[in-house]
């Protein structure tokens, strides 16, 4: 059995820790499929250990929100705010079972990669080649998510994973980028990372 | 396995994985907007999802696979049971709106706050969507948003690529929040 992390109530605005919990939920979703997909059981453990965190959240949620309500109404309020908060949590609870086939090497079916490639937001995995454009840039200049409309999940460089890189982290050759998003900003990608393109329009 | 029944399993697997997401992004939408039409719209795809996963269970265990193959259908059969959690945990945040509870400022602000968000926009008459059908618009390879339904007077409609946008519609549309502005500037026309 896991180690229990010892729980403690830590004053975070409900808001913050809801926002987090979406985004990760999510993120988790994206990542597990990844793994199912990529067959990594790097980013498999990484979905389990997020899943850990979410649900930390959820408890410090809860704490927050016994302490914000005063009255009746308070409560009614935010019943919303609980809802959501543990749908945010049966989702992580779904991404983490993906990843449970994974790592327990359940087997992925044929089908599954032939699906993947016909889902409306498309998954891909492509390495940074050495003239690539991509290289040595950071995310926010690149800013890939208007440009081209897709996102980077993952990076990783060496044996190490970058989840959820941010606006400051910098592209390397040589990296593996894991990224979802519509099947044209996909395709686009792909090229960027092999240098086959290196124009990235506005 | 033949060809055609391994089709049918991809084909279901798809809409169950689209159909789930879907639902997720619909969910909050009806948050977001305090819209009990979306809301409602999630319990009828939660009920669609139900049939669908169950055909997609018989598709499997008619697959007629050997012992050694067990191992890789049961790892569909476990990806369904996925789709179907994730459907499940979208109906119950639509419940928020259906049991008509106020959307609390946190909750909206959260939404609106998170990677990716939810928004909606009028197509004026200028839009270049204006007339354009989903397929041709190309909005997700342009902002990164996808069109989740239009509102259309008082009807809901879900997005085919031959749906055509016409002014006046109302687009709910997800994404990366940094093409919100893009897609709100091409359904406004400036």
């Amino acid at each position: 059995m896991d180690e229990w992390e010892k729980i403690e109530y830590k004053p975070i605005p409900v808001r913050a820790l809801l926002v987090e919990m979406k985004n990760l939920s999510e993120l988790m979703i994206d990542l597990a499929y990844s793994s199912a997909l990529f067959h990594s059981y790097e980013l498999a453990e990484d979905v389990l250990e997020l899943e850990k965190k979410v649900d930390n959240l959820a408890l410090l949620l809860k704490m927050n929100i016994m302490i914000a309500a005063r009255d009746a109404k308070d409560a009614e309020d935010l019943l919303g705010v609980s809802l959501v908060s543990s749908s945010a949590d049966k989702i992580s609870d779904a991404a983490a079972d993906i990843a449970y086939i994974v790592l327990h090497g359940i087997g992925i079916h044929p089908a599954v990669r032939e699906a993947f490639e016909r889902v409306e937001e498309r998954l891909g995995r492509f390495q940074v080649k050495q003239n690539s454009i991509l290289a040595s840039k950071k995310l926010k200049e690149l800013r890939l998510a208007s440009r081209i409309g897709v996102d980077i999940i993952a990076i990783r460089r060496g044996r190490d994973w970058i989840i959820d890189p941010k606006g400051s982290d910098k592209i390397l050759q040589g990296d593996v980028l894991i990224a979802r998003g519509a099947p044209a900003g996909i395709d686009e990608l792909k090229e960027l990372a092999q240098g086959t393109s290196r124009e990235l329009e506005d | 396995m033949d060809e055609k029944h391994f089709k049918k399993i991809v084909d279901a697997l798809v809409e169950l994985k689209d159909t789930s997401e879907l639902m997720l992004d619909l969910a909050y939408s009806s948050i977001i907007l305090n819209s009990p039409e979306l809301a409602r719209e999630v319990q009828e795809l939660e009920e669609h999802m139900d049939d669908l996963h169950t055909r997609f269970e018989l598709l499997v265990l008619s697959s007629g696979f050997t012992p050694e193959e067990s191992k890789d259908f049961l790892g569909l059969i476990r990806l369904g049971v996925v789709t179907e959690e994730i459907a499940d945990a979208a109906a119950k945040m639509g419940e928020v709106v259906l049991r008509r509870l106020k959307t609390h400022p946190v909750l909206k602000l959260a939404v609106e706050e998170a990677e990716e968000t939810v928004t909606s926009a009028i197509v004026s008459e200028e839009s270049i969507l204006n007339g354009k059908t989903i397929k041709e618009a190309r909005i997700a390879d342009e902002t990164g948003m996808w069109i989740l339904a239009i509102r259309r007077g008082k009807r809901w409609i879900r997005p085919k690529p031959s749906t055509r946008i016409e002014a006046g519609d109302v687009l709910i549309a997800s994404g990366y929040a940094e093409g919100e502005e893009d897609f709100k500037r091409l359904a406004s026309g400036h």
